[in-house]
């Protein structure tokens, strides 16, 4: 328990006895009435009743507990049975009789209701917490397709996956995270189709985790992927409960985790973050059109405002004659080097963007008008930057914004500043080299040990279809190679 | 030292590339026109000196003045070049040049010293455009033109779109250079001259290697064209005087026509050459009696044109012959029909003027627009 140590350590001095988890010599108490109480002490939701003339205690946590069910499973039948019926009606097979007392206290913490009669404990799980109900993504939005996404409710994400999924070949092992939270986590496979080796190298990789807590899928990731200093999210996160199916039947394997609606799916290449359930739903020559509009938006986001810099600073050759004027004009009134400038305008724009992302939409509003008016004219105006610098910074901003996934949209942004810097500094050749250095970077991550380039390095051209295209339906007849399926056929139909 | 070793390797990769050497676009000044004169030195009359002019587009929003106009007379174009530096506040920089202009005065005397140092440059295009001005190009360069503001830009433009219009051959530095060094072809360029209100193209120069020698009437540009090259969309405008009648006017666009080249040995050795053009187009204008509907009236036209076009290539030829340039690469296809060793011994100078040429040409009608 290596991190209660470093937590006495870092704080008080003296360790407090009840900080202490259970100690060994406890698990093979038998449970006990007064032991568990005393277990729960201060905990102000513990709610005990009893039914002193059947010689019947309850103990559980009011509010994890589903009062329909409390009222069918508990009222009902001991408030009916008589004193000597209540051993006959605790046999009936949903009341499980527990050995020993950890278990019983996990029991209830798990949302049973613990049932004490004549030195025996019995629990029974009722547990229905109250939950967010299902509603529409926010970050992952579409415009055709189903609109359920997961909540934070693991029961909840499960059984929309499960309803997707009607096959008992789909499978679910539960892990536990968190030295002091227990969060479950669910690794989802379906067998036959998914490669057991990756199954194991998560589940190991979950297993191995000793932490105090983890409060996300997005901080699970985090510590489970291979290159944690890498800037490109290595596993995407999804809260759509269509795309988790997806990669389920494509062979990939998924997480879920209770308290957080995204599921992680793996493994994945670098080119999955750019592909839309969206992309599905449509014609697939629209599928394509958009699919190509991602990437070219990638290249846009990445080096538009780069190549302003290096061809203001470096290359005027490069300039066509007509918008040679225009652009100089511009520049004339600035007062900084075409980096500077750059990196001001960029700046702005990411405070923008963190200042809209984190206030109500009706002050939202505010700072998009404000944000709107200050670049767009006055930044102008005042001679601060030049028109076309805001073009290149707006476009490249959008651009960003065009990409499906928000994680990988926001690592994008990130690096473009290296390149800025880099082109301020060298032209296009440091444009050039920025380039080469993230591409080198990009082959040597891997995803769950798979290649993270897949299916271009390695390349695997039967995979681009699915990739750089929205190929129709009936060319796409293999799951993707990265998934090493046992079952590579996924499409039979003849015509 | 695992470390230091990539971090090494990545100094020396932005150390070596040596960019430090920034060119921010608002301290540049572009020379977007540059011209060539020689003058007579002033003191001493038998020397020649280079006057050179450059265009300078400017791009101050408030400023009347679109554009600058520095010149100055040098004894070689790098001692020009510093004193038109020192003219202005902006470091005055060639990777924006367009065309180059030679005034006839130094187009006699030779250029290719000067489309040389065009190459030589690597931020100059290849595209840089090549033309010979009829008379003093530094006041053709150097003249306000009121409604065309932008004199480089004027010109370029001008050239470009007389070139899609294949009155005249596209000239670029890139061309020059191949047919200075290419023996079996001499070297043209477009000719322009300085109207009163604007700038005009005047006619074709003929180089022997970069000396201008002679140059193409402008009424006999579209000839020269259709004999030096394939047009893909020209226009023609021809008067058929015959005897005793009035002249036909007929003006044909749309022009798409192929040059053939045919060489072959005659009996005793000699080389016989064989131009053959086949003209297609479309009828615009024509102020004649025949009737264009009648399948053998617009034949009678076709003949007639053809046999005008045949006279004026006829003509050209002759003169070109005559000043002993090959400008319209005759003297390629003839190397092709032999070795290199063969065609090494030949002096195809003196081959040229004796040579058989023999120009046939064919015209047709296509369209000749909707009503008769």
């Amino acid at each position: 328990m290596n991190i209660f140590r470093r937590m006495n350590r870092a704080g008080n001095k003296k360790p407090e006895p009840e900080m202490r988890p259970a100690a060994p010599e406890e698990q093979d108490v038998k449970p006990e009435l007064s032991h568990t109480l005393n277990e729960f002490k201060d905990c102000a939701d513990l709610v005990h009743q009893s039914l002193p003339d059947k010689g019947v205690h309850f103990i559980f946590i009011g509010h994890l507990i589903g009062l329909e069910a409390f009222a069918r499973e508990i009222t009902v039948p001991f408030e009916n049975a008589s004193p000597d019926d209540i051993a006959q009606v605790l046999g009936r097979s949903q009341y499980r009789e527990i050995g020993d007392s950890k278990t019983l206290i996990k029991d209830i913490l798990d949302g049973s209701v613990a049932i004490f009669h004549d030195g025996r404990a019995y629990a029974i799980n009722l547990c229905k917490p109250e939950t967010r109900s299902i509603q529409q993504s926010e970050t992952e939005a579409v415009i055709n397709g189903p609109h359920d996404s997961f909540n934070e409710s693991a029961i909840t994400n499960l059984s929309l996956i499960r309803r997707r999924v009607k096959s008992a070949q789909l499978k679910i092992a539960r892990l536990e995270v968190g030295e002091v939270t227990k969060t479950e986590v669910y690794v989802l496979y379906i067998v036959g189709i998914a490669n057991m080796e990756y199954v194991n190298e998560m589940s190991r990789r979950i297993q191995n985790i000793e932490v105090d807590a983890v409060h996300d899928g997005n901080m699970l990731v985090q510590i489970i992927d291979d290159q944690p200093n890498s800037v490109f999210p290595l596993f995407p996160t999804t809260e759509r409960v269509d795309s988790a199916v997806s990669r389920l039947t494509a062979g990939r394997i998924l997480v879920v985790m209770d308290g957080s609606p995204s599921v992680i799916s793996a493994p994945a290449s670098f080119f999955e973050f750019f592909s839309s359930p969206d992309d599905y739903y449509q014609r697939w020559m629209l599928g394509t059109g958009l699919r190509i509009l991602r990437f070219a938006a990638l290249i846009v986001t990445i080096t538009f405002t780069a190549l302003y810099v290096a061809v203001t600073t470096f290359h005027y050759e490069m300039i066509p004659e007509d918008l040679l004027l225009t652009l100089t004009e511009s520049r004339s009134k600035v007062p900084f080097p075409p980096i500077y400038e750059a990196l001001l305008m960029e700046l702005t724009i990411e405070l923008l963007r963190e200042a809209g992302a984190r206030l109500p939409t009706k002050i939202g509003q505010t700072i998009g008008i404000v944000g709107g008016i200050v670049i767009g004219q006055a930044a102008v105006q005042a001679g601060l930057t030049s028109n076309i610098l805001i073009i290149a910074v707006a476009s490249s901003a959008i651009a960003s914004f065009v990409i499906p996934s928000y994680v990988m949209s926001a690592s994008i942004r990130l690096i473009r500043f290296g390149l800025i810097i880099m082109s301020g500094m060298l032209g296009v050749l440091g444009l050039m080299m920025s380039l080469a250095l993230i591409i080198i970077h990009l082959s040597g991550l891997t995803s769950l040990k798979s290649s993270y380039l897949t299916p271009v390095a390695p390349n695997k051209l039967s995979d681009w279809k699915d990739i750089f295209v929205r190929a129709p339906f009936w060319m796409l007849r293999t799951r993707p190679t990265q998934s090493k399926s046992p079952n590579k056929v996924k499409n039979k139909m003849r015509e | 030292m695992g470390k230091i070793k990539p971090l090494a390797a990545a100094a020396l990769i932005a150390l070596l590339a040596g960019c430090g050497d920034q060119r921010v676009l608002e301290s540049l000044a572009f020379v977007n026109a540059t011209s060539y004169d020689l003058v007579q030195d002033k003191e001493d009359g038998a020397k020649e000196n280079l006057l050179i002019c450059i265009d300078v587009p400017k791009s101050d929003p408030e400023g009347k003045m679109k554009r600058e106009v520095l010149s100055t007379v040098a004894r070689s174009k790098k001692d020009a070049h510093l004193q038109l530096a020192k003219q202005t506040e902006l470091m005055l920089v060639s990777g924006q040049l367009r065309s180059s202009l030679f005034g006839l005065s130094i187009a006699r005397s030779g250029i290719w010293n000067y489309v040389r140092a065009l190459v030589r440059d690597p931020s100059i295009s290849q595209n840089v455009k090549v033309a010979v001005v009829n008379g003093n190009a530094g006041e053709l360069l150097a003249k306000r033109y009121p409604e065309h503001p932008m004199t480089g830009q004027y010109i370029d433009r001008l050239l470009e779109k007389e070139a899609d219009k294949m009155s005249v051959p596209r000239v670029t530095v890139y061309d020059f250079t191949r047919d200075f060094y290419d023996d079996g072809i001499d070297a043209v360029a477009p000719i322009l001259k300085q109207g009163k209100k604007n700038i005009e193209v005047n006619g074709i120069a003929l180089f022997d290697q970069d000396r201008y020698i002679t140059r193409i009437e402008p009424d006999q540009m579209p000839i020269f064209a259709l004999l030096r090259q394939n047009v893909k969309n020209g226009e023609l405008s021809i008067d058929i005087k015959k005897s005793g009648e009035e002249a036909e006017q007929i003006m044909i666009n749309s022009i798409v026509s192929r040059r053939k080249v045919k060489v072959r040995r005659g009996e005793n050795g000699n080389f016989i050459v064989n131009i053959h053009f086949r003209v297609m187009g479309t009828l615009r204008e024509y102020l004649g009696d025949l009737d264009m509907s009648d399948d053998r009236h617009r034949r009678e036209l076709e003949k007639r044109v053809t046999a005008s076009l045949l006279k004026d290539a006829d003509a050209m030829v002759a003169m070109l012959r005559k000043h002993n340039v090959d400008s319209l690469g005759i003297g390629k296809r003839v190397r092709n029909s032999m070795s290199y060793k063969e065609w090494s011994k030949t002096d195809w100078n003196a081959v040229y003027p004796k040579l058989d040429i023999k120009v046939t040409g064919e015209m047709i009608i296509k369209d000749f627009g909707k009503v008769y």
